[in-house]
């Protein structure tokens, strides 16, 4: 399994989800990894997912948004993902809106692995064929498997 | 015939270092005004935005020195008057230097013996 899969466990993938925004889906994604304990302080987590956000949207276009941290609150780096029906309208270079949400959160002392790892979500996400089956998948097993394989 | 590239991150140094270039015998160069993956990245790029407080310090722009050399006696004399000058290569974040071969050339003006 590549870093992505191996680092987004099924139970910290929703689908679907239904929320109303932004700040809904972060604390969503927030709940599910506080759920499985992989943070220690989820109101901190959230507090940096937000200043991230207020920096610059971190919408790549095509309805993805990959929106993450440097966190106090992390010990190691992990994904969470959420699939969004409807798709929410969100700060988009494509003034699409959102259906596909990868978070992202780590130790700050993971600067160099945090951009190797943006940079290959951005990639696979850049792929129309994986978009479509991301949106298709019906449980978060068939979702971490599409990422999975895809990240081989 | 090499062709010679320095991408020079301390260009507070660029004087001294085309000093040294003519110095070593460089008969003609060309400067181009470049900029860092990481500047790029974490100032052109929203989804990278979030490193920009992990580019402080680095030189977010640089200069290429990109030059046809024949004599390459004279690439060695170069590497040597630089270093003097940056400190050494091998420093983090000083610059980079390295040469391809150039198998034909046009235009190129006479070169000359070392001082």
């Amino acid at each position: 399994m590549g870093a992505i899969g191996s680092r987004l466990s099924p139970e910290y993938i929703v689908v679907p989800a239904q929320v109303q925004g932004k700040e809904e889906v972060l604390k969503l994604l927030v709940r599910a990894l506080a759920a499985g304990g992989i943070t220690s302080d989820p109101d901190l987590l959230l507090k940096d997912l937000e200043a991230r956000e207020r920096l610059s949207s971190t919408a790549l276009g095509y309805g993805c948004a990959v929106p993450h941290a440097h966190s106090a609150a992390m010990k190691s780096t992990v994904f969470a993902a959420a699939r969004v029906s409807p798709p929410l309208s969100y700060d988009t270079p494509d003034g699409d809106p959102v259906s596909l949400f990868f978070l992202m959160a780590g130790p700050k002392t993971d600067t160099g692995l945090h951009l190797k790892l943006l940079s290959k979500l951005a990639r696979l996400l850049h792929d129309p064929q994986m978009r479509e089956d991301l949106n298709r998948a019906e449980t978060p097993e068939a979702f971490h498997r599409i990422i999975s394989e895809k990240d081989a | 015939m090499k062709l010679l590239v320095f991408v020079l991150n301390k260009e507070e140094y660029l004087e001294e270092v085309l000093e040294a270039y003519v110095e070593a015998g460089v008969a003609g160069a060309t400067l181009l005004d470049s900029e860092g993956m990481g500047r790029f990245l974490a100032y052109e790029v929203p989804l990278f935005a979030g490193f920009k407080e992990f580019m402080k310090g680095n030189k977010p722009y640089n200069k290429t020195i990109i030059s046809v050399i024949r004599n390459e006696a004279i690439i060695a004399k170069v590497k040597e008057l630089v270093d003097e000058v940056v400190g050494g290569l091998d420093n983090p974040g000083t610059g980079i230097m390295f040469t391809l071969p150039v198998d034909w050339a046009s235009g190129l003006i006479e070169e000359e013996e070392e001082v």
